[in-house]
């Protein structure tokens, strides 16, 4: 079967062990989250628990934006900061970012499950276990990742709000485009996945007035 | 430049370390009465346990001097120092207990985790509980008198018990290194078994970080037991160059104290404060997110991550209104980054809005209606 055979990625090799399944790589590809196509099928959540680091337990979050006027509902992974507020203000010293830009869950012998990285992320994402005294976080599938597969969230979700793709190709895909730094009031936050935006040129603004103010 | 500048040191952690060091040099002596009862074959263990316990002291002083870790530390030494001592000090002794002794909120992670931490866990500290008080001359053990038969024990220079030579109690006392090898080997393979099977831990392990002092400890334990074969099994043969090789593994093991893993040993205790600082900010009550109104952070923890967010530079996290970042609960957060984007989007796909009330049915010719 020739290449381009494989649909949307013509130019990336097939794996040798699956010839179906592309390989990736932290430099080429990237994690593109459009909440706007989420159907909420809940099926990331599913797959997320299947994933090795955080067995049994989904870190996806699938929020209902206001059940009572919409069925709209938004997934978030972590969105793995170049410089992340979890680890600065972590007492423990337990929150690591690994040179490919993934941060990971907190280190087993040292997190002491005091919740600070669960209240000070800007996105809302560590989810802190008090009976296991461990954060745990998405942590981009690492156990797929490293080895070349897509994490298991983007291989499932049958719309794309959750998309895993070479940044090359993320042009041609989609008409919005990633943007990767967010203005939290006035702080600045730059991260390894992105958000797909019309004017990716001007950071996110995530201001708590579109929640109290705005109605959805 | 400074010594301490070219190594990067800073002063008040080198104070402390300084001053743990010398405290612990002050027991040597008091132990050993004047270095009188200092084992002359275990000086060099002396030495490294030294250096171990400056490394050790320095990476504390300067964890505890981080922000975020003073924040709790400062709460914990607050809390000793005031009334709630009397209510706090029990509370701490149950939680070190659970914690810190019978470890079962790692059974709660794994129960396969739980008896390999178990057994190596448990396996250091027998080890250290001997090795440490016999290196420093605190323990010692002579004949009892004039009679040959008998051991007599001394602990800081006072008597601590006699027994024959040959009892039970002898032979648990004097393999009592053996036994924690036997345990540290155990929870070492055992340890390795469970990396080898478990798919996260394959892929997030790091030689140096999680593998090297797993090596290092069987090194230590097996070499230690090779002494115990020398003597038993081989009439001394090779014990020379083994108790060399044993020095050497042990060492090592002292000297990476400060660097690897093994520092979480120090750490731990810490989830005791924080047990406490949750407790009491339970007893104060939860602020409400300022958006959805669902009570979330404990009033004392936003207080002190407000105050820790300006240490931080990360101060400018404050929205309009005066909202600050910290005053959104988790799930507020996460809707608020897909209703920031919904914003960008102009509207596109509006999942949020009502339809328009002057929109009209679509005719469908195959509806029994129509």
């Amino acid at each position: 079967m020739a290449p381009e055979a494989y649909g949307l990625f013509p130019e990336s090799a097939p794996s040798a062990a699956d010839p179906h399944m592309p390989l990736t790589n932290f430099d080429e590809w990237g994690f593109f989250i459009d909440p706007n196509r989420c159907i909420g099928c809940r099926s990331c959540v599913a797959a997320c628990a299947e994933c090795g680091t955080h067995k049994g337990r989904p870190m996806i979050h699938l929020d209902d934006m206001d059940r009572l006027y919409s069925p709209q509902t938004a997934p978030t992974v972590c969105m793995h900061c170049e410089d992340p507020i979890c680890a600065q203000v972590c007492p423990a010293d337990a929150i690591k970012r690994s040179e490919d830009g993934v941060v990971h869950s907190s280190q087993k012998p040292r997190c002491i499950g005091c919740q600070n990285c669960e209240l000070s992320c800007p996105f809302g994402v560590p989810i802190v276990f008090s009976g296991l005294e461990q954060m745990l976080k998405c942590d981009l599938c690492y156990d797929r990742t490293s080895e070349g597969l897509k994490p298991m969230c983007a291989t499932v979700c049958p719309s794309q709000a959750l998309l895993y793709a070479p940044k090359a190709e993320i042009s041609r895909m989609r008409s919005a485009q990633p943007v990767r730094e967010f203005l939290v009031g006035g702080l600045s936050v730059k991260t390894k996945n992105a958000l797909m935006v019309p004017d990716p040129e001007a950071p996110l603004f995530l201001d708590a007035a579109l929640l109290i103010e705005g109605d959805f | 430049m400074s010594l301490s500048g070219r190594l990067d040191l800073e002063a008040r952690p080198i104070l402390g370390a300084s001053l743990t060091t010398l405290a612990l040099v002050g027991l040597v002596a008091l132990g050993s009465r004047g270095g009188r009862w200092l084992d002359p074959a275990l000086l060099g263990y002396l030495v490294a346990a030294l250096f171990a316990c400056f490394g050790v002291a320095y990476r504390y002083w300067a964890w505890i001097e981080r922000p975020a870790t003073r924040m709790y530390f400062g709460h914990t030494i607050r809390t000793l120092r005031s009334k709630k001592v009397l209510a706090a000090l029990p509370r701490m002794g149950l939680l070190a207990l659970d914690q810190l002794f019978l470890q079962r909120f790692i059974g709660k992670r794994s129960l396969k985790r739980w008896g390999a931490h178990a057994l190596i866990a448990w396996g250091c500290l027998l080890a250290f509980a001997v090795t440490f008080p016999l290196v420093f001359g605190w323990v010692r053990f002579t004949s009892a008198g004039l009679d040959a038969s008998r051991y007599q024990a001394w602990f800081f220079g006072f008597p601590a018990g006699a027994f024959p030579l040959g009892s039970v109690a002898a032979f648990l006392t004097f393999h009592m290194l053996d036994w924690a090898a036997l345990m540290v080997v155990a929870g070492c393979a055992l340890a390795f078994v469970r990396r080898r099977q478990d798919e996260g831990d394959s892929a997030t392990q790091r030689f140096d970080l999680d593998l090297a002092p797993l090596l290092l400890l069987i090194a230590v334990s097996v070499t230690g037991l090779l002494l115990t074969v020398s003597i038993s099994f081989m009439q001394g043969r090779n014990y020379g160059t083994l108790a060399f090789l044993h020095e050497l593994t042990v060492i090592l093991l002292l000297l990476s104290l400060p660097f690897g893993k093994l520092f979480h040993i120090v750490q731990r205790p810490a989830q005791l404060g924080v047990s406490l600082y949750k407790a009491e900010g339970e007893a104060e009550g939860r602020v409400a997110c300022r958006s959805c109104d669902e009570p979330f952070i404990r009033a004392n923890q936003l207080r002190d991550l407000k105050a820790l967010y300006a240490t931080l530079d990360l101060g400018a996290a404050i929205h309009g209104h005066g909202v600050h970042h910290l005053d959104l609960c988790p799930r507020c957060k996460r809707r608020l980054l897909a209703k920031a984007q919904w914003q960008r989007m102009g509207g596109a796909f509006d999942p949020f809005a009502d339809l328009p009330e002057w929109a009209e049915p679509i005719d469908d010719p195959q509806s029994l209606r129509s």
